[in-house]
């Protein structure tokens, strides 16, 4: 039976974010969450009334609150409502997209808002990501998501200079495209020329995984509103249709790259592609999508997944980099928003990745838009040890 | 709707006062490995398990993203898994969501908590508090819920007698339930000697700290006798949250619960609920609450629930024949296991406790100070 | 002419007229004098609730005279400078009767700039004209810390806060050898930064500043003195956003059960034991009840090692908090993953190498082995993680 048709489709309607920023001490956590939720709303021309259902995601070790769904009420506005809180790791934003999905999909709700936050500078990020791990082994030794095994395989396949300078290239497009986003956290004005400096200059974290190349750590939410088709071309003009979802988790491991060819260790983004190109019939998806908001932890990771998520051989990957072509007016623009390398609340940061993908979908990214049309689009959501989730959104209703 | 989805089969590891040896690894692969076996389902990724729910707390887990430690041992290595961060009865809710949606014909449901792992769990749900204000305070669960207590005392006339007979019936109940967390049998006297925490609240008026973990099948209703010749469906699911601060609520006037039930109802077509349920299990992490959720789901007149108590209602109308979450629980999960007790009820595998014929059964579940958040499900044959 | 804080020498005489307070000027009947130097000189008179200011070269025929520069003179009139601390520093002088020149000070309101913008130069000589006053000796008992800031670009320049005997000073200048020095390529962002408009991690990543010396004590900076605040922010003051700080800390008991007990309780006796999968050979490090890609318990214990080789290893530089005692790490430090004889493929064992070494480690790929190690024990091991201590090249 494998994969059933959807009992019936889902739109976007409307879609909310605070700007990200690492100061945000103007908000508690619900007024923030409510910021969002307020951008929403009004983007869909909806009221809170209108809402059916709400699902809340974050991580509650990040800011140390339990069940904190309980009190972020304040700012939700799921009082009376049904409510759902559902979460994975980092990928937490794309599961509430996909729960979403379901929930509207299914029929027991007709409009679902999901909203994804976190204050990250309530706490602290890396220690909490540490907490990820085993406590009686991991938890020692490992070093929040930071490492330097992505540069290390690049490097060692391409070539030091040609992997390092990939890396840096799309650092800077990545920060060409933040500068175009009013709501991005970290936006320098990088130039190209600059590459090799901050190639030699920036300071490193790990390995060869340096500060300016991994993602930020921002304050900030996400709402995003859905509606059954009937709903959907009932109160929005231009809905965002949702195609189809998966998730792919992985063990808990951090072998997630393999030391030897004769043993290979299954990628979840290429598994979660495969799966979710395949049963949409979708060949070449770098022709067909015309736009990829990819969870891109570090420069190193993105230049690595772009190989991945699109099913490329050899050094395609690179080329796509080296020739610009993952720029806002290039072939296959990847974040034209910025990324996470600009902005990373991270319970809202996959659920940014589909906000962002509809709005392209839209026409109505403002000036980060992609200057043609856009019908198809995909998102990622990353976390865990290596989990991924991928989402299509498309502009018509023709599959 | 008329749409319904089936729980092909249920497992669980019986409830413990202290599996100080177990990681909680430990004591959800038993629950997979049952799962497996009753059903023969597999991780085909055609027709076996693509999704798995989960249920745990990264408080109580004491890890950030406490569902990755567990990805080995309920099979979600390559598959799709994602973890209810609430009431695990709220996971039945979304699964049926999720197959009714097309996305999932199978899904694979687990949960865990291990509520000794902690130092204190008032300590875990202080966190639930905002950290301005009730936090610096001092509210948990407890005493934030005696406030509840103490007003549906005043409201229902229910006395510390009353919620005495509620434990001992608890206590006697969970005996005939071989998953049921071991306690001593108590008498009325003992109960009302019992110290208390915090007013009106008693020792013996708390659910104890408990270790579980279960599993679940569920199945579109199309695929369902391939895993099962004897079904439970889910026909009715709904929840709902109140408001947060303890001020702003009228905390006997089950708002939130009666919301969520009419949702459940309306789905699953209830009428009476007084009539309609063969078996009722109700999530009373206290006392009093075994009366007031009654109320609230509308088994029991409004205020009425010490006359309820008197008359052995809840004996009648075969409410919470397994212990209750009263007997034990842990936290996250008494919702889930009210629902786990009424499947093996509408399946005739209820041993001892067994209602004859029951065909149609309601769990409830709820989270929060007070109950802010609740949840129902109806389940029938 | 020059600005001080945004304000110019004559702003001060110029607005006296407007500022004077007829009441505060009962019974006074005299000159008073100012010798601005580089400036110019001014005379106030006041007579019969009245006054008069001119500039002019001749001040004879006043009761006292102040002599001081431009900026001080300006930085007592806003408030931005301690008239006594200038006084005692001989700064502010005053010639003539020094009782008559405390009646000045009842003449006139206080000076209110006018609004507009601060140049980057008035911001950083307000941040660190204001240093000392925003000091707070009690949080910094015992102190001996100096703080050195070189900012570059056109407005840049060079100070050192010093902290010592619980009392702060400032100069404008870095001598000797600081604590720590905070690099900002262009002052610009250091201004910024100061008054929140951009993130310190940011600057780092983008190389635009740089930390040397002890980094944690730059993260003290805001317990040792108050926030500056901006002085063009609203004229009303703002409301202080408060943050609460708080670590919370719950206890746990983190059970091991019988799989990872036992491969912790082997550790005491120097024994490395993993877990096989029946199905597909693979061994599980450290040890797990089942294999996740064939979804079956494992069927038997295998002990491995102790020795291996390198295949891979991070080199971390980042100063990552120990969740378990908050305590920061050293850096930098290297974690391995070492392929322990008797494992294969991807059955990697993840630890941590001997600090003097990491520069020597190279890693295995395919065929070809990596470096080396094997573990070192410590005396004492009561079944953890650290019963080794770390790894070192085995030669």
């Amino acid at each position: 039976m494998a994969h059933r048709k959807k009992n019936r489709n889902v739109g976007i309607i409307g879609v909310g974010q605070t700007k990200h920023s690492s100061h945000r001490e103007d908000v508690n956590q619900p007024e923030m969450i409510h910021e969002a939720v307020r951008a929403a709303l009004d983007d869909s021309g909806l009221k809170l009334e209108d809402i059916d259902c709400i699902v809340h995601g974050n991580m509650e070790l990040f800011e140390m609150v339990f069940m904190p769904d309980l009190w972020h009420v304040l700012g939700t506005g799921a009082y009376g409502k049904s409510q759902f809180r559902i979460t994975t790791g980092g990928t937490v934003g794309a599961t509430l997209s996909c729960a979403a999905d379901n929930l509207v999909a299914s029929g027991m709700y007709d409009v679902v808002l999901a909203i994804g936050f976190e204050k990250l500078q309530e706490g602290h990020t890396t220690g909490g990501i540490t907490n990820m791990a085993d406590p009686l082994w991991f938890r020692n030794l490992q070093t929040g998501a930071l490492t330097g095994s992505t540069a290390y395989n690049i490097i060692r396949e391409f070539g030091e200079e040609r992997a390092k300078k990939a890396s840096m290239l799309y650092r800077v497009i990545m920060d060409k495209h933040a500068m175009l986003n009013p709501y991005a956290h970290r936006a320098f004005g990088l130039e190209f020329d600059q590459m090799d400096d901050l190639i030699k200059n920036s300071p490193k974290l790990v390995g060869d995984l340096k500060l300016i190349e991994m993602c930020s750590q921002s304050d900030g939410a996400c709402a995003v509103i859905y509606a059954s088709e009937e709903k959907a071309k009932k109160l929005s003009q231009n809905p965002v249709w949702v195609r189809d979802h998966v998730t792919v988790h992985r063990e808990e491991t951090f072998c997630i790259f393999g030391y030897d060819e004769k043993y290979p260790v299954t990628m979840t983004h290429t598994e979660a592609a495969k799966r979710l190109f395949e049963r949409n019939g979708i060949t070449d998806p770098v022709e067909y999508f015309d736009v990829f908001e990819m969870y891109d932890p570090a420069s190193w990771w993105a230049v690595d997944w772009l190989r991945d998520f699109f099913l490329l051989e050899g050094d395609e990957h690179l080329k796509l980099v080296e020739n610009r072509e993952i720029m806002i007016d290039g072939k296959i623009p990847i974040n034209p928003s910025g990324g996470v390398i600009a902005s990373n609340p991270i319970g809202a940061t996959a659920l940014l990745r589909v906000a962002e993908a509809a709005l392209q979908v839209r026409g109505d990214a403002g000036a980060h838009q992609i200057p043609r049309e856009v019908k198809h689009a995909l998102a990622s959501g990353f976390g865990g040890t290596m989990w991924t989730v991928l989402t299509m959104l498309e502009k018509e209703l023709n599959w | 709707m008329g749409k319904r989805v089936a729980i092909c089969a249920v497992s669980q590891i019986k409830n413990d006062g202290d599996y100080w040896y177990l990681r909680f690894q430990n004591m959800l692969l038993p629950c997979l490995e049952a799962i497996l076996e009753q059903t023969g389902v597999t991780f085909d990724l055609d027709k076996g398990i693509r999704d798995i729910i989960t249920c745990s707390d990264d408080v109580y887990d004491a890890r950030t993203i406490s569902n990755n430690g567990v990805t080995d041992v309920v099979g979600a290595h390559l598959r799709g898994e994602e973890k209810m961060a609430q009431e695990a009865i709220n996971g039945l809710g979304y699964a049926m969501a999720s197959i009714l949606s097309g996305h999932d014909d199978v899904v694979l449901f687990m949960g865990h908590c291990k509520e000794t792992q902690t130092e204190s769990r008032l300590m875990n749900t202080n966190l639930a508090f905002d950290p301005f204000y009730s936090r610096p305070l001092g509210l948990d669960f407890i005493n934030a819920n005696a406030f509840q207590a103490r007003e549906y005392q005043d409201k229902s006339g229910l006395t510390d007698e009353h919620l005495a007979k509620i434990v001992v019936r608890s206590r006697e109940n969970a005996k005939k339930n071989p998953y049921a967390r071991e306690n001593e049998l108590v008498t009325v006297q003992d109960v009302m000697k019992s110290s208390m925490i915090a007013d009106p609240i008693r020792e013996l008026h708390l659910y104890p700290v408990t270790d579980w973990a279960f599993g679940m099948l569920l199945c579109c209703e199309e695929r369902a006798y391939e895993f099962t010749d004897n079904p439970v469906w889910i026909t009715g699911f709904g929840n709902c949250m109140d408001s947060y601060f303890l001020g702003d609520r009228d905390l006997t006037s089950n708002f939130s619960l009666k919301r969520a039930a009419q949702r459940a109802y309306e789905m699953a077509g209830i009428k009476d609920p007084k009539k309609d349920f063969d078996v009722v299990e109700l999530m009373d992490s206290f006392a009093y609450q075994l009366p007031l959720w009654a109320e609230g789901v509308g088994i029991v007149d409004e205020g009425k629930g010490a006359e309820w108590i008197d008359g052995k209602g809840a004996d009648d109308q075969n409410v919470n024949l397994s212990g209750g979450m009263l007997n034990g629980n842990p936290i996250i999960l008494g919702g889930v296991a009210r629902a786990l007790e009424c499947v093996l009820q509408l399946r005739g595998e209820a041993g001892k406790s067994q209602v004859k014929g029951a065909k149609r059964a309601l769990a409830h579940g709820c989270y929060g100070a007070a109950g802010q958040h609740q949840a129902v499900v109806v389940l029938e044959k | 002419m020059a600005e001080y804080f945004g304000v110019k020498v004559e702003d001060i005489f110029n607005t006296m007229q407007e500022r004077f307070r007829p009441e505060g000027a009962q019974g006074v009947d005299a000159s008073f004098g100012y010798d601005i130097t580089g400036e110019g000189k001014w005379k106030l008179t006041v007579k019969d609730g009245q006054m008069n200011i001119e500039e002019t070269e001749d001040l004879s025929d006043c009761v006292v005279v102040t002599i001081t520069d431009g900026e001080t003179f300006v930085g007592v009139n806003i408030g931005k400078v301690d008239g006594m601390s200038a006084f005692s520093s001989g700064k502010f002088k005053a010639e003539g009767d020094l009782g008559a020149l405390g009646k000045t000070a009842k003449m006139f309101r206080k000076y209110a700039p006018a609004k507009k913008e601060m140049s980057i130069r008035d911001y950083l000589i307000d941040m660190f004209g204001t240093v000392v006053e925003r000091f707070k000796p009690e949080a910094a008992k015992g102190m001996d810390i100096k703080f050195a800031f070189d900012l570059g670009g056109e407005y840049g320049g060079q100070w050192t806060v010093i902290i010592k005997d619980d009392t702060c000073q400032v100069i404008e200048k870095i001598e000797g050898k600081p604590t720590i020095k905070l690099e900002f390529m262009d002052a610009k962002d250091y201004v910024d930064f100061s008054l929140g408009k951009i993130d310190a991690q940011s600057l780092l990543a983008a190389g635009r500043a740089a930390v040397q010396g002890e980094i944690n004590l730059a993260l003290k900076w805001g317990e040792f003195f108050e926030k500056y605040l901006d002085p063009m922010a609203s004229g009303e003051k703002e409301q202080e956003l408060l943050v609460l700080k708080k670590t919370i800390s719950v206890g746990q008991r983190f059970a091991t059960g019988p799989v990872m007990g036992k491969f912790l309780n082997a550790l005491k006796d120097k024994k490395i034991l993993g877990t096989k999968c029946p199905e597909c050979g693979r061994i599980m490090l450290p040890a797990r009840e089942i294999c996740s890609e064939c979804r079956v318990r494992f069927s038997e214990w295998v002990e491995v090692g102790p020795k291996g080789q390198v295949r891979y290893m991070d080199y971390v530089y980042y100063a990552s908090p120990d969740p378990l005692t908050g305590e920061t790490r050293d850096t930098p430090y290297g974690m391995i993953s070492v392929l322990l004889d008797g494992c294969k493929g991807n059955d990697t064992f993840a630890h941590i190498v001997r600090n003097d070494q990491i520069d020597r480690i190279e890693f295995g790929w395919n065929e070809m082995a990596g470096t080396r190690v094997r573990p070192v024990w410590n005396e004492k091991r009561t079944g953890s993680i650290f019963d080794i201590k770390y790894f070192e090249i085995d030669e």
